[in-house]
C-alpha cells in the first residue's frame, strides 16, 4: 500500500511540474502564436483592401458556422467573410468581401486544389465579374456550367456569408 | 567507455538513423528540403539533451515501476514547449514540419536513450550523449535531404527559419531540366535512405575487416616470436 501511494505520488508530482512549465511556456508564447496567426490574415486582407492599415481590421469570433471560418470588420470599408467549401477534390478557401447592405465588393480565391482548368474555374476573373455588384442574398448567383461541383459549393458559402451578415451583424 | 568515444558513438558506430535504424518515420518524411532537416535536427538535439539531463538528475529518485512513464512524461512535455517556441518565433518551420514536431515524443532515439543510457549514467555524460547522439540525427538528416533536395528540384536552399524571405544560400548544382521530381516523393526517401544505410553498412564491415586483419597479423607476428 505504501508503495503504491509512494508511486501514485511520484508520478502526480511530476505531472505537476510538467504542466506548471507548459502553462508557463503558453502563456509567454500565446499572444505571439495569435499576432503570427493575424499577421497571415492581414496579408490576405490588404489582397481586398489595399489601403487599410493594420490597425483597420477587427476579427469578430464566428459562431456556429461549418463554411465560415473568420470574418474581419475592415473600419467604414466593409466584412471580410473567409471561407472554406468543400468541391471536387480539397476545395476552395476563398475570401468574400460584403458592404453592410450584402452587396459583393470583393472575391478572392485563396487556395484552390480541384482539376486544373475545370475546377480552378472559380479562381478565374470571368467569375468574380459575375459576383461583384450583386446581393450575396438576395440576388440569383450563377454557378459555372461545367465546373458546377466546384463553383456550387462557393455560391452556397457566399449566400451563408450574406445571410450571416444580415441575421448576426445587423 | 571514455567520454569522447561515448560522445562520437552516434555519428557512425552507432549512428542513430542509418545504424541502429531509429526515428524512421519523421526522417522519411521530412527529409524534402534542408531547412526541415536543420530545423528538425535542432529541435531534436534540443529535446534530446534536456531530455537526457533531467531524467539523468532524476534517476536516483525516480521509482523503476513507473520509469518509462516519467520519462514520456518529461519528454512530452519537453517536445511541447518547443513546439510553442517555434510556433511564435519560426512560424514557416512550424507549417512546414507540421505534425512531425509533436511526433518527436515518440520518436525511439529520445526515448531509447533515457531508458539505455541517461537512466545510467551521471548528468554531465547524459548531456553530452544526448549532444553526441542529437548531432548524429541531425547529420544524417542533413545528408539525406541535401541528396533529396539536390536531386528533386536541382537546387540547393537555405532560407533564415525566423524570417522566411531572407535567404541565406541558394545556387543551382543541376539544370531544371535534369531533375528527377520522384525524389521530393516518400519513394525517394526511401531510395535516399536505403542508400545511405547500405553506404553506412559497407563502411562499418570495411572497417571491422580491417580491424581483424590488424589482428590476425599481430598474432601471426607473435607466432613467429615465439
Amino acid at each position: 500500500m505504501k508503495k503504491v501511494l509512494h508511486l501514485t505520488l511520484f508520478l502526480a508530482l511530476v505531472a505537476a511540474i510538467a504542466g506548471g512549465a507548459l502553462a508557463l511556456a503558453n502563456s509567454l508564447t500565446a499572444p505571439i502564436v495569435a499576432a503570427n496567426a493575424l499577421a497571415a490574415e492581414k496579408q490576405n486582407l490588404q489582397l481586398i483592401f489595399p489601403d487599410a492599415a493594420d490597425s483597420d481590421f477587427e476579427e469578430i469570433s464566428v459562431k456556429d458556422s461549418e463554411t465560415i471560418e473568420k470574418i474581419f470588420k475592415v473600419n467604414n470599408q466593409g466584412i471580410v467573410f473567409k471561407l472554406k467549401v468543400s468541391g471536387y477534390k480539397e476545395g476552395t478557401s476563398f475570401m468574400v468581401a460584403l458592404d453592410d447592405s450584402g452587396k459583393i465588393l470583393d472575391y478572392v480565391v485563396i487556395s484552390n486544389g480541384d482539376t486544373q482548368g475545370i475546377g480552378t474555374k472559380v479562381a478565374e476573373d470571368s467569375f468574380k465579374e459575375k459576383l461583384v455588384g450583386k446581393n450575396a442574398e438576395t440576388d440569383t448567383l450563377d454557378t459555372i456550367s461545367g465546373a458546377t461541383v466546384s463553383s456550387k459549393p462557393v455560391v452556397e458559402g457566399i449566400q451563408e456569408a450574406g445571410k450571416y451578415l444580415s441575421e448576426n451583424l445587423k | 567507455m571514455n567520454r569522447k568515444e561515448n560522445f562520437t558513438a552516434g555519428f557512425i558506430r552507432e549512428n542513430p538513423v542509418f545504424g541502429l535504424y531509429l526515428g524512421l518515420c519523421s526522417t522519411l518524411a521530412i527529409t524534402t528540403t534542408l531547412n526541415n532537416a536543420i530545423g528538425m535536427g535542432v529541435a531534436v538535439i534540443l529535446v534530446l539533451v534536456m531530455s537526457n539531463i533531467i531524467i539523468s538528475c532524476l534517476r536516483k529518485v525516480t521509482p523503476s515501476e513507473i520509469r518509462i512513464p516519467v520519462y514520456i512524461v518529461v519528454i512530452a512535455t519537453l517536445v511541447k514547449i518547443i513546439q510553442m517556441l517555434i510556433k511564435a518565433y519560426a512560424p514557416a518551420l512550424d507549417s512546414a514540419l507540421g505534425v512531425f514536431i509533436p511526433l518527436i515524443v515518440v520518436n525511439c532515439i529520445i526515448l531509447g536513450r533515457a531508458e539505455a543510457f541517461a537512466s545510467k549514467n551521471g548528468v554531465f555524460d547524459s548531456a553530452l550523449d544526448g549532444l553526441g547522439m542529437g548531432l548524429g540525427y541531425t547529420v544524417s538528416i542533413i545528408v539525406m535531404s541535401a541528396l533529396r533536395q539536390i536531386l528533386a528540384t536541382g537546387m540547393l536552399t537555405f532560407e533564415n527559419p525566423f524570417n522566411v524571405e531572407q535567404s541565406i544560400f541558394a545556387f543551382r548544382l543541376i539544370p531544371e531540366d535534369y531533375v528527377i521530381s520522384m525524389f521530393s516523393q516518400p519513394v525517394g526517401a526511401f531510395i535516399t535512405f536505403a542508400l545511405l544505410a547500405g553506404a553506412l553498412a559497407a563502411y562499418k564491415n570495411h572497417q571491422t575487416a580491417k580491424e581483424e586483419k590488424k589482428e590476425a597479423a599481430a598474432k601471426a607476428a607473435l607466432k613467429e616470436a615465439k
